[in-house]
């Protein structure tokens, strides 16, 4: 337990130390919440302005691109540098390893969406309410773990950091678009509201706006947890199958 | 003494599939004693890291095995990787953590838990208390070779295993990593380490297997494998005397010219070349430039693989 403790201390300051990682991870989506602010500031999404629509978004979209891109890459990079295969060599369990990298990074996600989500309270007036805290962040745990896994899969196939981040990158806003993520779903072509529910991204979305926004969950909120649930088992299956310690010969 | 620490058995490991299968060991077969410095000397590409991987657990063997204590690496990689302290070649570490943090969380890697002054006292043995608050990424090539030491041995294991630990060290650094090692030595610890340097062998090891393509070509202390060379130091010499007279001189087996220079092959160099600067001066000749060439591990590897050690 003390290792696992001090395993998962010395991977959290490694992710906080890093400042490229610590300006993607924190200072770029508060950009991208001013951003939107000034393009799509007036516009409204049913009853909601546009800013308090897009908020819990944001906040998928920054740990879909955390879990597909920072988290996956750090691994290939762990790996690459021969840093796993020195821990290889400790008689630390691959499962101890994986816990706690897991658990830091859900821990970074957390940090993460709280900074949006005060943010869009301070600045856009986004209402909270405590009863959509408890029910949102559990949410945005689910969904990290469910991004979180997927990048892992990407990490155990790709050669190199550089192809994890081409093949997180295409998968990371391929569904920025269509998953009623930063633009109303109402707003795609009938086919893609049909399939879009059965994306990763797409559930998410569901699980976390509904609390953060009304306090409440959706009525859909047994399908979004059925599709969340299955790329976690199916991903994480894949994931301890594709996981190495060394590069590929 | 002479206790059999690890068992290394027919041991043969292979890399990729088909018809890009390298393979890298060769039916090896090796005993490693309680406390002794073991060599593992050969050229690059011979097999000396990936024989260390089979000791390490990481890497599986082909065909035959190893037991640490007794207990065989595939069998119960968990209990064998607690005796072990690694440092492997290509060394990276988590360039984001200090020194000391470092420290501590390597230990913890096997279940040992360093207090702050425990962590002091790691990092002072290998001279880098000044460096515990300094990030990794930081640190000079030779400081950081050392903190691969001082991480090797954070969780106090039994055995060392070290892979080339004074590859791209100058001089002076490498001999100060060499008093480290032999300090480790002291304490009881039981060392490997692998080299393509015969003065490093020489100069640390008790025992030394000569290793070449995969397979082990000899295994004995420096002193026996050179004996067995049969070979004498040779002295050499800026010195004008006719051959004849020269192998007529006390101790001498052989004598040539290449060049200008008097090689000769003596077992009582001093008795040789007093008796030969008598020889000179009756001639009304001097004798300049000498040299004394002993024997070495660089000579039995020549003699047992027909290649000069460093190409
Ligand atoms: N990961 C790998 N994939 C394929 N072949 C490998 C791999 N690692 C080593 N080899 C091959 O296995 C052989 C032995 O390599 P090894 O690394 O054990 O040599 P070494 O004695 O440690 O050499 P060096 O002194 O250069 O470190 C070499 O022919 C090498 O090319
Ligand atoms: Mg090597």
């Amino acid at each position: 337990m003390k290792r696992f403790a001090l395993l998962t201390k010395a991977m959290f300051l490694m992710h906080i130390r890093n400042r490229m990682t610590l300006f993607w991870n924190l200072a770029f989506p508060i950009l991208i919440l001013i951003i939107y602010r000034f393009v799509f500031g007036e516009g409204q999404v049913g009853d909601t302005d546009y800013m308090t629509w897009v908020a819990p978004g944001v906040v998928v979209f920054n740990i879909l691109t955390f879990g597909l891109l920072s988290s996956g890459t750090l691994m290939v990079e762990m790996r690459e540098k021969g840093i796993l295969r020195r821990l290889q060599t400790s008689p630390v369990p691959a499962s101890s390893l994986v816990g706690s990298y897991l658990l830091v990074n859900v821990l970074i996600g957390l940090l993460q969406s709280t900074l949006i989500v005060s943010f869009a309270v301070l600045v856009f007036g986004m209402p909270l309410t405590w009863a959509g805290v408890l029910r949102a962040f559990p949410m945005v745990i689910v969904g990290i773990v469910t991004f979180v896994a997927i990048g892992q899969v990407i990490s155990g196939v790709a050669p190199t950091a550089g192809v994890a981040v081409a093949v997180g990158q295409v998968l990371n806003f391929s569904q920025m678009f269509i998953t009623d993520m930063i633009m109303p779903i109402q707003a795609m072509p009938t086919w893609l509201q049909e399939a879009a529910p059965y994306l990763p991204a797409y559930a998410v979305v569901q699980l976390v706006r509904p609390p953060l926004l009304k306090g409440q969950f959706s009525s859909d909120l047994g399908f979004s947890l059925l599709i969340t649930t299955g790329y976690i088992v199916l991903a994480t299956l894949a994931a301890a199958r594709l996981f190495r310690w060394s590069p590929k010969a | 003494m002479n206790e059999t620490l690890i068992r290394i058995e027919n041991l043969t490991a292979v890399y990729g599939h088909g018809a890009r299968q390298v393979r890298a060991l060769d039916n090896v077969t090796l005993d490693i004693h309680q406390g002794e410095i073991f060599g593992l000397l050969g050229p690059n590409g011979a097999g000396k890291t990936t024989l260390l991987s089979c000791v390490e657990g990481i890497l599986q063997p082909e065909a035959g095995g190893v037991r640490i204590a007794g207990v065989e690496v595939t069998r119960q990689p968990q209990a064998t990787k607690s005796h072990l302290g690694v440092q492997l070649q290509h060394t990276a570490l988590l360039d984001d953590l200090t020194v000391a943090e470092l420290v501590e969380v390597y230990a913890a890697l096997y279940e040992v838990f360093l207090t702050p002054a425990e962590i002091s006292a790691v990092l002072a043995r290998f001279d880098l208390e000044d460096q515990a608050q300094k990030l990794s990424r930081r640190l000079s090539g030779g400081q950081k070779q050392r903190l691969a030491l001082a991480l090797a041995i954070a969780n106090d294991p039994e055995i060392v295993l070290l892979d080339e630990p004074t590859s791209a060290l100058d001089p002076r650094a490498r001999r100060d990593v060499w008093a480290m090692i032999r300090t480790l030595h002291q304490e009881g610890r039981t060392i490997v380490l692998t080299t393509h340097a015969m003065e490093e062998a020489e100069a640390l090891c008790g025992r030394v297997a000569i290793i070449d393509g995969g397979e082990i070509v000899a295994c004995d202390t420096p002193a026996r494998l050179i004996a067995g060379l049969d070979a004498y130091p040779v002295l050499k010499t800026a010195c004008d005397v006719a051959l004849a007279q020269a192998e007529g001189l006390p101790g001498v087996r052989m004598a040539r010219y290449t060049g200008e220079y008097l090689e000769l092959e003596t077992s009582e160099p001093q008795a040789t070349l007093a008796a030969l600067q008598v020889l000179a001066t009756t001639l009304g000749h001097s004798v300049g430039d000498v040299t004394l060439r002993q024997p070495n591990l660089e000579d039995v590897f020549l003699k047992l693989t027909g290649k000069a050690l460093v190409a």
